[in-house]
């Protein structure tokens, strides 16, 4: 059973890191009700999996790896998933219109990333929220050299897809 | 368009976005999550369940055979569904084992790894059930009847006109059901839009979610070795 002092700072880690989860539901599902969904499936595997936190290692290394996996697991699955949905007017996460409408860019970068598998989509992911080759290859498990392949295939790619 | 020049415009709208983001705290609070079960715990705790009621089912078809071991009539379909039952029971402990195994902190590679498997084994399961049923029912019938009723269906079919032949009829038709099924579930499966379970199930029984896991295992074969290519 959780102490009252566990479950602050779950909530404190939580809100401190809230944009990991926003921006990995945001990269994973196109639609709201999903991504809401998706966000309580991370929150709940993140709670469940928080008496098994090293607290000597980086809380962002942990969560991005927890919430990577269950978005991964989310969007591979096919089959009916039993709703856990509170009242209608409680939203996971709100964001203002400004925050939302990024520029042209950005919104190309964003089709981007959704055309690749959810693999790389991570690795992108990773790699924009300025994580080191390191980190990267700590949260996917792969090796620092094959980060470094990946991004700079991506970075081609991407070149080839927009020009300059 | 660049990579790294994009980098800052994503950290530029990650300071927007840290202003205007609100994580709602009511969703926050223990007590909803605890009330949430994942997919896997569900999974876990449902395959609990149909391990221990198969493993009643074991030891009631041991029991059967034990009482019945000098009729062969009776032993042998009783063998066959005691041998069914426990490929079944094994199946399901490693279905459960791999989900309780599963440590969602773990690297993402890993895990995935991990869940593929998982998800490789539970269609394999479902179509060995569905496709292995057809052909137990017959076996079933016999040792039901007996066990229950004390009925002996033999005798019974003695008595009527092709009686025994019906029995083996039915045999044939279990082994004819499997390739019918089989080409209806590729045929229909992306027909049945209503239920989503009821079109994993067929895509299940198909083999495309089969082979739609062993594609993504690939993929992640490839993403795991590209830099030693």
């Amino acid at each position: 059973m959780a102490t009252p002092q566990q479950q602050e700072r779950f909530q404190a880690l939580i809100e401190e890191h809230k944009k990991i989860l926003y921006k990995i539901c945001n990269t994973y599902c196109r639609n709201r009700d999903d991504r809401e969904d998706l966000a309580q499936e991370i929150l709940v595997q993140l709670w469940r999996s928080f008496g098994a936190f090293d607290a000597r290692c980086r809380f962002s290394t942990w969560m991005y790896r927890i919430a990577l996996n269950v978005a991964i697991s989310y969007c591979r699955r096919e089959s009916v998933r039993a709703r856990h949905v509170l009242s209608g007017d409680e939203r996971l996460l709100n964001i203002s219109e400004e925050a939302t409408n990024p520029a042209e860019e950005l919104l190309l970068l964003h089709q981007f990333i959704d055309r690749q598998d959810p693999l790389n989509k991570a690795l992108l992911l990773l790699y924009l929220d300025g994580n080191s080759y390191q980190e990267i290859a700590e949260v996917l498990g792969i090796s620092q050299t094959n980060v470094a392949t990946k991004i700079s295939r991506l970075k081609q790619t991407m070149k080839q897809d927009f020009g300059d | 368009m660049d990579l790294d020049a994009l980098q800052a415009k994503w950290a530029e709208q990650d300071r927007k976005l840290d202003a205007s983001l609100r994580l709602n705290r009511q969703l926050l609070k223990i007590t909803y999550l605890n009330r949430a079960q994942s997919a896997l715990q569900r999974l876990a705790l449902g395959l609990g369940l149909e391990a221990a009621i198969q493993l009643v089912v074991v030891v009631a078809l041991g029991s059967f055979l034990y009482d019945h071991i000098a009729e062969i009539r009776f032993a042998l379909p009783a063998i066959g569904l005691d041998v069914f039952a426990i490929v079944i029971l094994i199946s399901l402990i490693r279905q459960m084992t791999l989900a309780l195994q599963l440590d969602y902190g773990k690297p993402v590679a890993a895990i995935q790894r991990q869940l593929e498997a998982l998800r490789m084994l539970r269609i394999r399961y479902i179509q060995g059930i569905f496709l292995t049923a057809t052909l137990a029912w017959t076996p079933m019938l016999i040792v039901m009847l007996k066990g229950f009723l004390g009925l002996d269906i033999y005798r019974i079919l003695n008595k009527m006109d092709h009686g025994i032949a019906w029995l083996v009829g039915n045999l044939l038709l279990g082994l004819a059901i499997i390739p019918l099924a089989l080409w209806l579930s590729r045929r229909y499966s992306d027909r049945i839009k209503r239920s989503r379970l009821l079109r994993k199930f067929m895509r299940d029984l198909a083999g495309y979610n089969l082979n739609a896991a062993a594609d993504f295992l690939s993929t992640l074969s490839a993403f795991e070795q590209d830099a030693e290519a």
